[in-house]
């Protein structure tokens, strides 16, 4: 509570000082209220201390300037909401399911410089009817068509020899099922062509849209990542945190060199951001989940072995030193006096690891580094707000199930 | 071996610890084979540093420590586990396991001779189990052997590591401080189990105590540390008032435990 008053007021700064002390012993708001004599005593209210206000006055010009440095320009928040909103709108309608419609087809062979094989007999299902079956490009045709579903639109496509499809004109089949139309014909390469007509007449069941299984595929990728990355870091920080424990090393030879060797290399690979090792990894291994595995392998033996380290340091000698009287050797002491006291903590540390890089995971994909980052970073890319979205819920909910699971395990081991 | 040798010899003890604190100073005792030697002194007079140098669980700057006419201080690191095996000890805070069961704390103090293999996955053979089950039964805990060590009483625990150090098969049992941390009420209830070994079992005793008159009613001899020199050595009728006040300081006031 107290604030010692700074060298701008050496005199009330004395006399602050002095009230302060017996105040100490945690009696406080009483000694800050005395009546009559103790008026004098009084510690200085912290707002008009010097330092409080050098203190405010710094802190200030720190936030004008970080304001200019990161330009900070709220307006903008108004300006862009516009090119936002189809994201936000997508957000409320993910591509999650889909339905298939039941299409009724009908298709006429047209030849480029050549003869057209029959046309077939109608037979009651969908046909078209041309007036003419071959030419070449810039030909007006007329199409007709009949057997259709009743009062339905559709569509009429030219597709090439090589079955790609260009859209012609859209039409309307009337109460018996019937439409014509003029197309014409379009500058293709390439001989045999056919002139398709389709009629949506329905729609199959509800399904699962291809984004949401592509974006399911790349999430199992990315829990798998998460896990292969974590793994990798347990079975290298469980061996090296036990050199990075000051009470183990100090039994050893030359035990402060490998203490101190060993932190280090833990602190200076925990000061890479994964994201950067996944940069570098994807140019030694190529892109995908496997630079990815490493990126958040190596981060993690660093990050595990620190918190490893501290875990161990930590633990109470007593039974270490119960265990060495009996005379039991240096790896049963580790065994049973060490081991069992750092084995909850150690499954703590890695469920809290996992789930980070999980969390992690989901955006090393940006890099190259696999997993469901990929596919979302190229779904806004392609302004595909929909699948984005799809990518974004599955994030949020895997990642928020997996952090709700670790909660739950780590309350049950420690 | 000499029958008037003694089981314990100490020599011109000296301890300084590495920031400079001078825990012993030139300490020399004799133990004889089945005493039951109570140390006593104030808290930082020495005791517990006196009772690690002699299974060197702290490493003594000079003089020498001989077991059975064995030099301890001047073992090698194998001889050491050897002699440890012969010497067990007891704690203050009893230094269990805590999350391990009872059972599991018991054993750990036959490592010492199990092959090393076995006990590093947790295997003891039968009969070492079935010596384990005997002694918790003999401190009157068998029922808890499969329990977690946290969950008995302090006393309870105290008594779990009295059953460790029996699997030892110990010629000598170093008890540091055993009843400081337990109900008062309690302090008979251990040290009558220290005292049935050591006089059913022939285990010689070195027995740190706080009290008094603990340490009267249950020491054969009495040896007083103060700044880490021994002030006095003998009989426990022997301590008077003077020496009292000699030992613990003039603002001393002797507290009796019934």
């Amino acid at each position: 509570m107290s604030v010692s008053p700074g060298s701008g007021a050496p005199a009330a700064g004395r006399r602050g000082r002095g009230a302060v002390a017996p105040s100490a012993g945690g009696s406080a708001p009483a000694a800050g209220r005395p009546a009559g004599g103790a008026r004098s005593a009084l510690p200085v209210p912290w707002y008009r201390s010097w330092r409080a206000f050098s203190g405010l006055v710094l802190a200030a010009a720190v936030y004008i300037y970080g304001w200019h440095v990161t330009q900070i320009h709220l307006s903008e928040l108004w300006r862009g909401a516009r090119l936002i909103r189809p994201f936000v709108v997508a957000l409320a309608t993910p591509d999650v399911v889909t339905r298939t419609a039941v299409v009724q087809q009908a298709v006429a062979p047209y030849e480029y410089g050549g003869a057209a094989p029959p046309a077939a007999a109608p037979t009651g299902a969908p046909a078209l009817r041309l007036s003419r079956t071959s030419g070449g490009s810039g030909d007006r045709v007329t199409v007709q068509g009949e057997g259709f579903g009743a009062n339905r639109g559709g569509t009429l496509w030219w597709e090439n020899q090589i079955g790609q499809r260009q859209p012609l004109t859209e039409f309307r089949t009337d109460a018996l099922g019937r439409f014509g139309a003029t197309i014409m014909t379009p500058d293709v390469q390439g001989t045999r062509n056919e002139i398709v007509a389709e009629v949506v007449t329905g729609y199959g069941p509800l399904r699962l849209s291809q984004t949401f299984l592509v974006v399911l595929d790349r999430m199992v990728e990315t829990v798998f990542l998460a896990l292969m990355g974590t793994t990798m870091g347990v079975v290298f920080a469980v061996p090296l945190s036990f050199l990075g424990a000051r009470n183990l090393t100090s039994h050893l030879p030359a035990g402060g060199a490998v203490y101190a060797v060993t932190r280090a290399l833990f602190n200076l690979t925990r000061s890479i951001e994964a994201l950067v090792l996944a940069i570098i990894f994807t140019v030694w291994v190529g892109l995908g989940p496997f630079a990815g595995v490493l990126a958040l392998g190596v981060h993690s033996i660093a990050s595990l072995g620190k918190l490893y380290s501290e875990a161990i340091e930590s633990i109470d000698t007593g039974p270490i030193e119960a265990i060495m009287a009996t005379g039991a050797s240096a790896l049963q002491v580790i065994r049973y006096a060490v081991v069992p006291q750092i084995v909850p903590q150690f499954i703590a540390f890695t469920i809290y690891r996992w789930d980070i890089n999980v969390r992690f995971s989901t955006v090393i994909g940006f890099v190259g580094g696999g997993g469901i980052g990929f596919v979302l970073q190229q779904y806004i890319n392609l302004l595909q707000w929909p699948q984005a979205a799809t990518a974004l819920w599955m994030i949020a909910l895997v990642v928020a199930a997996l952090d709700y699971a670790s909660a739950v395990v780590r309350e049950r081991v420690v | 071996m000499r029958g008037s040798e003694p089981l314990l010899r100490i020599e011109h003890l000296t301890k300084i610890y590495d920031d400079g604190t001078r825990a012993l100073t030139d300490v020399s005792f004799e133990v004889a084979r089945g005493e039951f030697l109570v140390i006593i002194g104030l808290s930082g007079s020495g005791k517990s540093t006196l009772l690690r140098c002699i299974n060197r669980l702290v490493e003594a700057t000079s003089g020498r420590v001989v077991l059975d006419g064995r030099d301890v201080t001047a073992a090698s690191r194998d001889e050491l586990r050897e002699i440890r095996r012969g010497i067990g000890m007891i704690f203050q805070q009893f230094n269990l396991v805590r999350r391990a069961s009872v059972l599991t704390n018991v054993l750990a103090g036959r490592l010492g001779y199990v092959a090393p293999a076995w006990a590093l996955a947790n295997y003891f053979p039968a009969p070492v189990v079935a010596q384990a089950m005997r002694n918790l039964e003999r401190v009157g805990i068998s029922g808890k052997a499969f329990g977690r060590a946290s969950a008995l009483s302090g006393g309870q625990q105290q008594r779990v590591g009295i059953a460790r150090a029996l699997m030892q098969e110990p010629r000598v049992i170093l008890a540091d401080e055993p009843v400081a941390s337990l109900d008062p009420a309690l302090s008979h209830s251990i040290l009558k189990y220290l005292e049935e070994l050591n006089r059913n079992d022939g285990i010689t005793v070195l027995c740190c105590l706080h009290f008094l008159s603990l340490a009267r009613r249950y020491g054969t001899r009495i040896l007083a540390l103060k700044d880490g020199r021994i002030v006095f050595e003998g009989h426990p009728g022997d301590i008077d008032e003077a020496r009292f006040h000699e030992i613990y300081g003039e603002q001393a006031e002797e507290v009796e435990i019934t």
